[in-house]
């Protein structure tokens, strides 16, 4: 099955694949804190109910702490979860800058199991015109990166 | 163009695998004519011509003309807007769908 990450112009990350499971058991693994914290990130405070908070501890960068704070914005059980995914800080450039994103999970029944889509969308570039530094890596970095980056829309994921 | 424009731009023109073919021999370069960028690509000169044109526009080649030729080169701040929250997302993304892949094998027996 083709597994993709890929950016579209509309500047979203789209990873799409099927999972030989149902899809009660998948959402199982998207709401439920104990098994989110095996997968993804262990959550705090999280129900899968419309309006809740909830936080996500990542790693701080300059003047932000490195928590991410979501909010529920729809869950529709075995269908549709979708929450705010918020963080950073202005006075970062690259990693750590300010983030106000939308990530929105989709399951549909699919041949052998279940189709689940991930859009993480939102993204932009940011305001500070002194983010856009040179990069001081060098190309051989920028293209390795490039390669990661880019090329994962022509690549597929060995399936299971 | 906006700062928008340019990651979207970036973005559509190195979607292309061809096209990311050819900006990938500009960067190996120091500076390259589409004449030598033709040769042995298996493509037509008007095709690297479109290729580059598009390369221009989304900020990712200079070009400089001198005689009869046309020099192309790479300019690193094409790239900027890409390593940023993007990049780092797509590839969290990714290992974390290969994460749930081994969980759902776990706890759906």
């Amino acid at each position: 099955m083709s597994a993709t990450a890929m950016m579209t112009d509309t500047r979203e990350i789209v990873v799409d694949e099927v999972f030989p499971h149902a899809p009660g058991i998948i959402w199982k693994a998207l709401t439920t804190t104990e098994l989110i914290g095996r997968w993804l990130m262990m959550p705090t405070g999280f129900e899968p109910t419309k309006g809740n908070h909830f936080t996500f501890q990542t790693t701080p960068a300059g003047e932000w702490d490195g928590v991410i704070h979501c909010q529920v914005l729809e869950a529709t059980p075995n269908e549709r979860l979708v929450y705010a995914w918020r963080g950073g800080h202005e006075g970062n450039a690259e990693y750590g800058s300010r983030l106000e994103t939308i990530v929105t999970w989709t399951l549909t029944r699919a041949d052998g199991g279940t189709r689940l889509r991930l859009v993480h969308s939102g993204f932009r570039a940011p305001h500070n015109a002194f983010a856009f530094k040179r990069m001081s890596e060098g190309w051989p970095k920028v293209l390795e990166k490039l390669e990661t980056i880019v090329g994962e829309q022509d690549s597929t994921a060995a399936d299971d | 163009m906006t700062k928008a424009a340019t990651i979207n731009a970036v973005m559509r023109t190195l979607a292309d695998p061809t096209r990311r073919a050819v900006f990938e021999r500009v960067v190996r370069s120091d500076e390259i004519t589409v004449v030598e960028l033709t040769r042995g690509s298996g493509v037509t000169q008007g095709a690297i011509s479109q290729h580059l044109k598009s390369l221009k526009q989304a900020g990712l080649v200079a070009e400089r003309p001198e005689g009869r030729n046309v020099y192309y080169r790479a300019q690193p701040e094409g790239l900027a807007p890409l390593v940023e929250w993007m990049s780092h997302y797509a590839v969290f993304w990714r290992d974390r769908f290969a994460n749930l892949r081994t969980l759902l094998k776990e706890i759906d027996r």
